[in-house]
């Protein structure tokens, strides 16, 4: 039972907004033993050609696909059995087919998360676990969040708090849902004056707080070596304004979106705590957002950092 | 154990929540400054020469009632119980009026240029709409106000502005009626005092001209303008500053002069700037016999006209015609002159430096922005409130400085059109931008002739920051060849003909009586 949770899996939220990922966050329900690391790499290849004008679907013919492309190295770490720090910093590089304009490439945003058991508890057949996470994560370097949709993250600093309730039955099937809210600070762009719906004189841009959700439906099969998700989720900011026609979008818009996606994370017989890792995510319906359709694949590796007792097969 | 590790999670999540918020004051909507002692009343001002009226007493207004009058008593009176009990509203009015509501109007200029800065989006098929000032409504809206627009927009807000504020002190001085704080002592204005006769009143002209304006250039504001011309009026009675006589009469002399404006802008050739296909293609072809070259726009799908190719026919303020400041012209496509400054623009945006970077985009004054000469206005603002300019010294920095960048866009959009030149996207295969490369032909670069001209114009007016102004126009100009948009030639070109245009206000500036 126990040895299940010492797997480590990153289950990844990419948001976005029509310019930027944002919030790379631990929604899974898993946690790392004590003095156990897992180190990951993941490449993930993001495209639209559609996107949302606030509520209005069209295409660009200036900007063709745009391509997202993000190699994000993370690691998450037992402090206790109980309590997970993950961190993760994503490089980003973006371009449009079409179009005149260049695209732009740099790391984006510092995350990190504390991750805690808040409660577990066996329920029938299977375990009831609520986790909660504390989130931030900061601007690494200076890109520029005032250049839509080639900027390569928000430029805010937020904070951020998760929930995670899943119901695990013992056969290996589960459920899982979050809920977070984020709390923005300002982001900074490189002209004292813009328009959104009024004049601001100023080069802080104040930002929407967001709230995000999702629901999973997860098994672990094969002996608990293959993790297998279909996800559901969104986002919906508080505030924020729409993209009038024909205008480029801003930092401050409104957000919505919702998403469907799969996920496998698959523990490699031959090599103890190596794990592969696919992922797929498509965009159903947005706002002031592109339509994306995203595709993920990593490699995870799992090892004891000073607590080194034998690695566990997983198994139930 | 669990509820151990609960309690400091949440004074965590708290201090956290605190932190965030606590930066999350609402930034600035406009500029903020305290109302202000003029530095000088130019009581002289009704002799100072107008640029649109013939005299400065073209216009003429009812005599007031005498300062010992019932009727001027009893206004006094009312006067005295308004500005005496008022509510949270109108002390907020009262504030942001301020001394000065040039400064105000020049804002709400600015942004609804900015707001209706937007180029139409395409149709279906790949053909484009336009907007149309008989349907404003309708998408695209109208106007389209692009930097010709803006600039135009602006000079006839602050030239109008000018015109009524001289006609406003002649009467002013002629009549010599008191304020109601000057004839009853005992009323305690919420502005600083000043000895300007109050009628009519001076507050009530800028409201009146910024209203009539305002409203024929952006016909679909009329409603938010009208409720703020109200507001800045009842301001004045709030503040203790006019009697409604003086705003009455205020407010008719500026739509009176408004008329007259607005007649010049009927005939100005504005409407037929946006020329038909047929004859921008003509325009084109033209300049391809002249020089063996000529300008398409790169956008897909492809805007067949630019903006704007006739705004070289809109009627001058103080040039007496574009060829006099018209440049020599750019290196053809391909020279080795050329590749010079291809070369450089190629190695500047391969390796840009995040001060050049800065720079770009600083100064894009790009769609959905006021424009270069807003951010030109905006300087003007900022010097006139510096130096404590009384409303009509403030309107002539204005008239000038955009009558000035009117004059340099005119000039500019007949080098864009004359010479037709390619943009460095067009004539660079495989170059990439940092910025959106406008609908419109590079030579000479709008920014550096508005910028050149509106620094020639205020470095003359605030001789003590023209090092300041000069150096804003460099920047401005520079930009453009950071963003990726233009040639060191169409910028250093740019600058020395919009410097000429600026001379040319300069020059009317120092015979017009305000010295």
């Amino acid at each position: 039972m126990k040895n299940a949770l010492r797997i480590c899996t990153f289950v990844i939220g990419t948001f976005f907004s029509l310019s930027s990922i944002k919030a790379q966050t631990p929604t899974d329900a898993l946690m790392m033993d004590k003095g156990q690391i897992c180190l990951a790499a993941l490449y993930t290849n993001d495209t639209w050609d559609e996107y949302w004008e606030g509520t209005l679907k069209r295409t660009n013919g200036n900007i063709g696909t745009l391509t997202r492309q993000t190699i994000m190295p993370m690691f998450a770490l037992g402090i206790t059995d109980r309590i997970n720090v993950i961190a993760a910093l994503p490089w980003v590089k973006t371009e449009a087919s079409g179009g005149q304009m260049r695209g732009s490439s740099g790391f984006q945003d510092i995350g990190l998360w504390v991750k805690a058991t808040a409660l577990e508890k066996t329920l029938g057949t299977g375990v009831f676990t609520i986790h909660t996470a504390l989130g931030m994560s900061l601007p690494t370097s200076n890109y520029l969040e005032d250049y839509v949709p080639f900027s390569i993250g928000l430029g805010c600093p937020d904070f951020s708090i998760r929930g995670t309730l899943q119901y695990r039955m013992d056969m290996g099937l589960y459920v899982r849902g979050n809920a977070a809210y984020m709390i923005r600070g300002n982001a900074k762009i490189e002209r004292d004056y813009y328009y959104t719906t009024h004049s601001v004189y100023s080069f802080d841009v104040d930002m929407p707080n967001a709230m995000s959700y999702g629901a999973t439906l997860g098994w672990w099969l094969l002996g608990n070596t293959l993790q297998v998700e279909a996800t559901y989720d969104g986002l919906n900011t508080f505030g924020g304004f729409d993209i009038r026609r024909q205008e480029a979008g801003f930092p401050s818009n409104k957000m919505e979106f919702t998403r469907v996606g799969a996920f496998l994370h698959y523990y490699l017989p031959f090599v103890p705590g190596l794990g592969i890792i696919a992922q797929g995510n498509q965009v159903l319906t947005g706002r002031n957002i592109g339509m994306s359709t995203a595709l993920t694949a990593g490699i995870s590796y799992q090892f004891g950092l000073w607590n080194k007792h034998e690695m566990e097969t997983p198994s139930n | 154990m669990k509820r151990l590790f609960v309690i400091p999670a949440i004074l965590v999540v708290l201090s956290f929540v605190l932190v965030f918020q606590s930066c999350d004051e609402d930034l600035p909507t406009y500029f903020q400054f305290e109302a202000y002692e003029f530095s000088s009343l130019d009581e002289d001002g009704g002799t100072w020469t107008p640029n649109l009226l013939t005299s400065s007493s073209q216009i003429g207004i009812p005599a007031p009632t005498d300062a010992s009058s019932a009727e001027f008593i009893a206004e006094v009176a009312e006067i005295k119980t308004l500005s005496s009990q008022l509510t949270g509203e109108q002390q907020k009015a009262v504030d942001y009026w301020g001394g000065n509501g040039l400064i105000r109007w020049n804002e709400i200029a600015r942004e609804l240029a900015a707001k209706y800065n937007l180029t139409p989006a395409p149709n279906a098929d790949g053909s484009y709409p336009a907007p149309d000032p008989a349907n404003p409504s309708t998408y695209p809206l109208f106007p389209f106000a692009h930097p010709p627009y803006a600039a135009r927009a602006f000079a006839y807000w602050s030239a109008a502005q000018y015109d009524a504020l001289i006609t406003t002190w002649y009467y002013k001085y002629q009549f010599n009626r008191p304020s109601p704080f000057n004839a009853d002592g005992t009323i305690t204005p919420h502005l600083p005092i000043n000895d300007l006769p109050g009628y009519p009143s001076e507050g009530a002209v800028i409201a009146s001209v910024s209203k009539d304006i305002l409203t024929a250039l952006f016909p679909l504001e009329k409603d938010f303008i009208a409720e703020k011309a109200d507001e800045h009026q009842h301001s004045l009675k709030w503040a203790g500053i006019n009697v409604t006589s003086d705003i009455v009469a205020g407010d008719s002399l500026g739509r009176a002069v408004g008329k007259v404006f607005r007649m010049r802008a009927t005939s100005d050739g504005m409407k037929f700037a946006q020329t038909p296909r047929p004859v921008s293609d003509s325009i084109r072809d033209a300049a391809q016999d002249r020089f063996g070259w000529h300008w398409v726009n790169m956008e897909s799908p492809v805007r067949p006209v630019g903006i704007t190719p006739f705004y070289s026919k809109v009627k001058l303020w103080h040039l007496p015609n574009v060829e006099v400041v018209r440049p020599v012209g750019p290196p053809a496509p391909g020279s080795a002159e050329f590749q010079i400054d291809a070369d450089e623009l190629n190695d500047v945006l391969d390796n840009l430096t995040n001060e050049q970077r800065k720079i770009a985009n600083l100064w894009a004054d790009g769609l959905g922005t006021y424009t270069p000469p807003g951010h030109w206005n905006k300087f003007a603002s900022e010097s006139i409130v510096k130096n404590k300019y009384n409303p009509l010294r403030a309107a002539r920095v204005f008239a000038y400085l955009n009558m000035a960048m009117q004059d340099a866009g005119i000039a500019c959009w007949d080098a864009k059109y004359y010479f037709h030149y390619p943009r460095p996207i067009q004539a660079m295969p495989g170059f990439k931008t940092i910025l959106g490369t406008p609908n419109f032909p590079s030579y000479t670069s709008g920014h550096s002739m508005f910028s050149a001209a509106g620094a020639e114009v205020l470095s003359y007016i605030f001789p003590d920051d023209a090092a300041t102004f000069e150096k804003y126009s460099q920047e401005a100009a520079l930009s453009r060849l950071y963003g990726g948009i233009h040639y060191r030639f169409d910028i250093e070109d740019g600058n020395e003909s919009g410097a000429a245009v600026g001379q040319y206000a300069i020059n009317r500036m120092a015979i017009d009586g305000g010295e």
